[in-house]
């Protein structure tokens, strides 16, 4: 059977937080449509709030701790990824850019992503298309047309009742399982000691 | 004298307030400091000076030349170097000129490490872009080592004005040009261009885990055998590192802590247990300096300098005298002893100037005895 590895990033901080709620549910609707399809997957689901003190570290010292390193290779070797912060202050949270900065700008070249975002209120929604969506389009990354907001009424009765966040996560787990489908991300891994062809340890000068 | 290792300091040349005290040397203090260290490496009985390359504050050294002539005026025996000499920004034809001048006057005493400088706006005030940083190194690079090789170049590339009939003054010491090592943290571009030439490596080794620094150096050593120039344990290799001593290891923790947590480059970030444990910093007694100094050969292999990082982060100097004199009395000469066990006859010893006479000689009576046949 043919394996897909899904890495969920959540930069919730309370627990239990609806920010890894949300990020649960939609890894849970894209697993759900793999396996239907018959992939095996492999999902790597991480808190960014685990790791806050070692992003810290790394954006001072330049290098990831052992801990970051494992969730770094992770995510960029996985063949999707669903990203999910909370809107904090009219934005992504610092935490879930930061962990964005640390990584290798190259590494989710062609990388199929879900973005998701919570907050208090529905009035934060465009934060996903202003703020999460730039970030991963700047990152070369494909992110999925639907993007999954969820305010704190989605968890009950006071959500939107005609496109419900069920709803709403199922349509874009079924873009991101579109494009997992082919992936050949893992096989692209970008690995710093292949050298670009063009890449010359004379350089192009001109011998007399 | 030749050694099998080679061990030394590098400066960073930074003008830093002493944490504990509040103290700020002038770049006069620290200028004259560091021609006392420079002076107390070889009366300690180590092999290398190397000062790095900078044109900002908080750093003094923008004139390496200047500092390591009078340096060569005031010692013997010791070889100085550079860390880095910063080959996208200054002028080919200048290093070539300055470095040559520099080996007639230590006799030979003197080797250069290249490396490309991470400070951004260096580059625009020299007239270059750092996103072309590779390709200005390479080119550099290339015209340098003719400069050194051929009395007269002519020359035109994509970074600099041409040259026709040109000739570097004056010609290297003996017709051989100073020992060149490449450094680089993480680009295997320059690596590979360490091992093209069949030139040293050196890696700065002490902002990162020694898995990274592995990688890298695995790399060139497997280059340096792909081009030619031996078996890749043959590759010349050279490591940073960064200690701090006292007798008793907690008296080494607790005088240095307070210069680690506000060190400029790595303060206020992990603690000092985190990153002696991520990177070889060493801070403890001379046996943990000894053990953990060892142990770089397990994942580079057999190599040939060993540097340590010591006037740093606002220590006073007369710390730094005492740290000079620990490592020349307690660590090296038994690194020395330990290093030489097991170390295969086939590994070169550190470059000199004497050694790489003796091998153009070499060169040149194989390449006549070839003619002749």
């Amino acid at each position: 059977m043919t394996t897909r590895t899904l890495a969920v990033v959540s930069a919730g901080l309370s627990q239990p937080s609806s920010t890894r709620m949300l990020a649960d549910k939609i890894a849970a609707a894209a697993v759900a449509r793999l396996e239907e399809q018959g992939f095996e997957v492999a999902v790597e689901s991480f808190d960014l709030r685990d790791v806050a003190q070692d992003i810290t570290n790394n954006l001072l010292t330049g290098f990831a701790s052992a801990k970051l390193e494992k969730v770094i290779v992770a995510v960029t070797g996985a063949d999707g990824l669903i990203a999910v912060s909370p809107i904090f202050t009219a934005s992504y949270s610092g935490l879930f850019k930061s962990f964005f900065d640390v990584i290798d700008n190259r590494s989710l070249t062609d990388m199929p992503v879900v973005i998701g975002a919570t907050a208090g209120t529905p009035r934060h929604s465009l934060a996903l298309d202003f703020a999460l969506r730039p970030l991963f389009t700047y990152l070369h990354a494909v992110v999925v047309p639907s993007g999954v907001f969820a305010a704190t009424g989605d968890w009950g009765e006071t959500g939107d009742t005609v496109r419900s966040l069920p709803a709403r996560i199922d349509r874009a787990a079924g873009e991101l399982v579109a494009l997992m489908k082919d992936s050949q991300r893992p096989s692209r891994v970008h690995d710093l000691f292949v050298l670009d062809a063009s890449f010359s340890p004379t350089g192009a000068y001109t011998a007399s | 004298m030749s050694n099998a290792m080679q061990f030394g300091i590098f400066s960073v040349g930074d003008i830093t307030t002493d944490p504990t005290t509040g103290h700020t040397p002038t770049e006069n203090d620290r200028i004259k400091a560091i021609l006392t260290i420079a002076q107390k490496v070889e009366e300690v009985g180590l092999d290398v000076f190397a000062t790095g390359e900078h044109h900002n504050p908080p750093f003094y050294p923008s004139s390496p030349t200047t500092l390591l002539g009078y340096i060569a005026a005031k010692t013997e025996r010791i070889t100085l170097s550079t860390a880095t000499t910063l080959i996208t920004t200054n002028d080919p034809v200048k290093i070539a000129e300055d470095y040559a001048t520099l080996q007639h006057l230590a006799d030979g005493r003197v080797d250069i490490t290249l490396g490309r400088g991470n400070t951004g706006p260096v580059y625009p005030w020299f007239g270059e872009d750092i996103r072309q940083g590779i390709p200005l190194a390479v080119e550099k690079y290339a015209l340098l080592r003719r400069l050194w090789r051929e009395d007269y170049v002519d020359w035109e590339g994509q970074f600099r004005t041409p040259l026709q009939g040109f000739q570097s003054t004056p010609r290297p010491l003996d017709g051989v040009a100073p020992f060149v090592w490449h450094g680089s943290i993480r680009s295997p571009e320059i690596a590979e261009q360490a091992a093209f030439y069949g030139d040293g490596f050196f890696s700065n080794h002490i902002f990162w885990p020694g898995s990274h620094t592995a990688k890298m150096v695995a790399f060139y050593r497997q280059r340096f055998e792909h081009h030619g120039h031996g078996t890749a344990d043959q590759a010349i290799v050279g490591l940073g590192g960064q200690v701090f001593m006292r007798k008793n290891s907690q008296d080494a923790v607790s005088e240095f802590r307070p210069y680690f947590d506000n060190a400029p480059v790595y303060g206020h970030g992990p603690s000092l247990e985190e990153f002696t444990s991520q990177t070889p910093l060493t801070v403890g007694s001379p046996q943990e300096v000894i053990d953990r100094t060892l142990g770089f050969r397990d994942y580079v292999g057999d190599y040939q300098r060993q540097l340590w990082l010591m006037d740093h982060a606002g220590l006073p100097l007369k710390t730094v005298l005492e740290q000079l004199d620990i490592l020349g009395e307690d660590v090296v000469p038994v690194l020395r002893k330990e290093f030489a066990k097991n170390r295969p006859a086939l590994v070169p010893d550190a470059p000199t100037h004497e050694s790489l006479v003796l091998a153009a000689q070499a060169a040149l009576v194989q390449s006549s005895t070839e003619e002749a046949k």
